[in-house]
């Protein structure tokens, strides 16, 4: 999708438990959800 | 617009009100982590944060951290997509100096008026802060040699239409610095259509 917009060269950077620990965390886990760092750029 | 599963109107509206919940009571219990921890939690260095107002922080409720591949540039112009009560604008308004300017997007009046009044607090001159949506950013073609945006796009119904504005306003070599939620398992239609899921 990032790159259909235009951008390019993305890169996913290190993964982060976004809701753990959090009222959310069960609902994370259902679909594997987590943060992430995404970067690219405009050619 | 293209991907949208929701109501538009319903889901920006309870957007709104579930983001202003946490800017008013920010040491409720949310399904996500909110200031310090969130921050200290997305990899955040506590220097970044060093002289911004305390409210600033405590609603800050990001996903990873924008900054990963480093701050912005002396002298360089930053779109903050989302801003929020402006945290990651004014973490980039201090990287970037009285040389480079920041514009923070935001559709929420009361995250607006919040994120004026700690750059003010702050004493931070070289943001502003826009209403605006992600799929339609009130800045300029090529305007901006960064745009960063943390835990917003995966609230955006036209996601691709939110990325194509990004496109758009960064210069040619110009970078995307973004933080945000992905799943790792296909989520079902009966769940996309679901605006609590979205929020929350």
């Amino acid at each position: 999708m990032i790159e259909g917009a235009g951008l390019a060269e993305v890169e996913f950077g290190p993964i982060v438990d976004t809701f753990g620990g959090a009222g959310g965390e069960d609902s994370a886990r259902q679909f594997g959800t987590y943060g992430y760092p995404i970067r690219a750029m405009k050619p | 617009m293209t991907g949208v599963a929701v109501d538009v109107a319903r889901l920006r509206e309870e957007i709104r009100t579930k983001y202003v919940e946490v800017v008013e009571h920010p040491d409720t219990t949310f399904h996500f982590h909110t200031g310090l921890r969130a921050a200290a939690n997305a990899g955040y260095l506590d220097g970044w944060l060093e002289g911004l107002p305390k409210s600033s922080i405590a609603s800050f409720a990001g996903v990873a951290n924008p900054f990963h591949w480093g701050l912005p540039r002396s002298g360089e112009r930053v779109v903050d997509v989302g801003s929020g009560t402006g945290m990651d604008a004014m973490v980039a308004a201090n990287a970037v100096g009285v040389d480079g300017r920041v514009i923070g997007v935001d559709m929420t009046p009361e995250m607006l008026e919040r994120a004026r009044e700690g750059a003010e607090e702050a004493d931070i001159l070289n943001v502003e802060f826009r209403e605006g949506f992600a799929e339609q950013l009130p800045v300029e073609d090529g305007w901006a040699d960064v745009v960063i945006s943390n835990g917003v796009i995966n609230l955006v119904p036209d996601k691709l239409g939110a990325y194509r504005e990004i496109a758009r306003v960064l210069k040619p070599g110009g970078r995307v610095q973004i933080a945000d939620i992905c799943v790792e398992r296909p989520v079902p239609e009966s769940a996309l259509r679901d605006i609590d899921l979205w929020t929350g």
